[in-house]
């Protein structure tokens, strides 16, 4: 049954996202919000804007009992969960389930287990997707040195007992292999009673791609080709881009047929990324996880396949069969993505709440901004500090960055700090132009020629 | 205030009052303009000041403690299923204290179906007494009055999903 009133689970952008879509299937909207939020634009766009508590989200955005109890008071059959917050928690389908709300997302079966790492792994196993080299029960000297040989390289050493990166080692050869396993072996038998090692391949210079997926739970699954996401800060992405131009096109083919494969061998329904970590270096990829959730970053896959993924969200989780088809999903061009946030890059990206008092983004042919904000807003101190993605699209990279130098040098935002300016020098850094980066790029090179320069 | 606010905001003129409060080392802040009641305390026992209290969640910290009472501002909704019910401000006798419900949840009246009322218009309540239930997924939390007196006007409907802060009864303090 298609959805006929949609409750948003969610703040931010993606609430006002989340009911632009709604509205364009001619769906109904309650939007949830804290007492924070009240004056939220997506509150003001709904239908209806219902105040379930206070500011804290423990105690509004993340009880699931409030959040359900809230949709089936308001009259709402559907219940989207955005990004963060319950998104991914198999409760919020459960109680869906029980009170007759259909839940935009997977079934909560499917997110428990693939919110399982070692379940996620075992299903991406099965399915025949690649995995990082590596073996379990590691338990001498002479075994380190031999599946090192046969795994390549470098190598990680890691206590099969625990986590945290105590009892970790790399080693570049089978003497080190030998010489870090009697330490991190030691290790581990001091932190965790156990001295068992497992051993994985190192890649020193990881670049992070991930599938776009949707999957209608009757069989159906298809790609929206892949996203590259290296430009990290501490795992939070910064820029996203589609396609991934660093990967050669058969790699990118079999990147697709993998995360189609896993993501059919589970019958999976609802928007999902498969990510992924790419050895530029062996031209290799290797699995990392499932995000059983619409994510931040969707739009650069919207832009290059002129495509709403929320939209066909809402009609899947309505009881629709997906409304293309493989072949009928059309790359064109490349897009890059810039989440912008309200933190101060000069202090340690320190949060920079506070009130708006000049909002003025770009506009143009292939500029995209999906925000929340407006002048005179308030950006409150209790959530996470984006306020805005900036999208670009253009035939090439070359052209997108350019689009995108232009749109961000326009934009203009006071009375808080953001990290528009950190963008600018990003992509105008000769390394992002050629594309050398990986996922720790940002922090090694850029932010430490930044702070090299303060000096 | 010594000075016009820069913010015209409700929610974040009360922010700030927080911020000058815990700033000023100041024991305790009550005050009230028309229908708009605000008490910030770090005295966990101040609570016995304040219109509204959820049962559930009595201070364990000193920390400081707010309650806000926004009796004219309806909530933030709209259309299209029932809007609550709101008095019209006309029917609040001057002086009332307005209590609000403390989360989002359905209002109930009474302990059980069928039962009588916890308390009626003209009804006398104490600090402690339960006046009604918010009932999240069945699982009822109990509002108290949090100060003595004289119940006046109730509104809410019994049985209607209430959202945080809205207005539930109408008490004239002893």
């Amino acid at each position: 049954m298609a959805i006929r009133r949609l409750f948003v689970a969610n703040r931010g952008e993606i609430a006002l996202r989340i009911v632009r879509a709604a509205q364009a299937l001619g769906i109904e909207t309650v939007v949830a919000v804290s007492d924070a939020d009240r004056d939220s634009v997506a509150a003001r766009l709904a239908d209806r804007a219902v105040v379930l508590g206070p500011a804290q989200a423990a105690r509004s955005y993340l009880d699931p009992r409030l959040v359900v109890h809230a949709a089936k008071a308001s009259g709402c059959d559907g219940l989207h969960p955005g990004y963060g917050f319950l998104s991914e928690r198999a409760i919020l389908p459960r109680l869906c389930a029980e009170n007759g709300i259909a839940f935009v997302g997977p079934e909560p079966d499917v997110i428990d287990s693939l919110g399982d790492k070692i379940q996620a792994r075992a299903m991406a196993r099965a399915a025949g997707v690649p995995l990082v080299p590596g073996c379990d029960g590691v338990a001498t000297a002479a075994d380190a040195r031999r599946e090192g040989d046969r795994i390549g390289y470098p190598v990680l050493l890691k206590a099969a007992a625990g986590g945290g990166g105590r009892g970790m080692v790399i080693a570049h050869n089978g003497d080190e292999a030998e010489a870090g396993f009697h330490r991190a072996s030691a290790e581990a038998v001091a932190a965790f009673g156990d001295g068992t090692l497992f051993m994985e391949r190192f890649v020193p210079q990881a670049r992070h791609v991930e599938v776009q997926l949707m999957g209608d739970g009757k069989g159906g699954v298809v790609h929206f080709g892949e996203r590259d996401c290296s430009v990290q800060r501490r795992y939070q992405k910064l820029i996203e881009e589609a396609p991934c131009v660093a990967m050669p096109d058969h790699l990118r083919q079999q990147l697709h047929e993998s995360a189609c494969a896993l993501a059919a061998s589970v019958n999976y329904r609802n928007a999902g990324t498969c990510e992924f970590l790419y050895d530029v270096a062996r031209e290799e990829f290797y699995f990392i996880e499932v995000n059983a959730r619409i994510q931040v970053e969707h739009p650069v896959s919207e832009m290059i396949a002129g495509f709403d993924l929320v939209q066909e969200q809402l009609r899947i989780a309505g009881g629709s069969p997906l409304s293309v088809s493989q072949d009928q999903v059309r790359l064109t061009g490349h897009a890059i993505e810039c989440r912008i946030n309200a933190e101060d890059t000069a202090r340690d990206f320190m949060p920079s709440p506070g009130r708006i008092t000049r909002w003025a983004p770009p506009t143009g042919e292939g500029v995209r901004l999906d925000s929340h904000m407006s002048e005179g807003a308030m950006i409150p101190p209790y959530y996470d500090s984006m306020i805005g993605k900036l999208i670009v699209h253009a035939p090439t990279r070359d052209l997108a960055i350019d689009r995108l130098d232009a749109a961000l040098a326009d934009f203009r935002v006071e009375g808080i700090a953001t990290t528009i300016g950190l963008h600018r020098e990003i992509i105008a850094h000769p390394d992002f132009r050629a594309n050398r980066i990986h996922t720790r790029w940002l922090e090694q090179v850029l932010l430490a020629e930044r702070k090299g320069a303060a000096a | 205030m010594t000075h016009k606010p820069v913010i015209d905001n409700p929610v974040d003129q009360v922010r700030l009052l927080i911020e000058e409060f815990t700033r000023s080392g100041i024991a305790t802040l009550h005050m009230r303009s028309g229908p708009f009641e605000l008490l910030l305390s770090n005295d966990p026992a101040a609570g016995a000041l304040v219109t509204a209290q959820p049962a559930a969640a009595a201070p364990t910290t000193p920390a400081a403690a707010a309650a806000v009472a926004p009796a004219a501002t309806p909530p933030a909704s709209a259309a299209p299923a029932a809007a609550p019910p709101v008095t019209a401000p006309g029917a609040i006798p001057e002086g009332a204290v307005i209590i609000v419900a403390p989360n989002l949840g359905t209002f109930y009246r009474a302990p059980k179906p069928g039962a009588a009322a916890y308390v009626e218009v003209g009804g006398k309540v104490g600090g402690e007494d339960e006046i009604c239930l918010i009932e999240v997924m069945k699982l009822f939390t109990a509002v108290k009055a949090g100060q003595a007196g004289t119940i006046v006007a109730v509104l809410a409907d019994d049985g209607a999903m209430v959202e945080a802060g809205q207005p539930l009864f109408a008490l004239m303090a002893d």
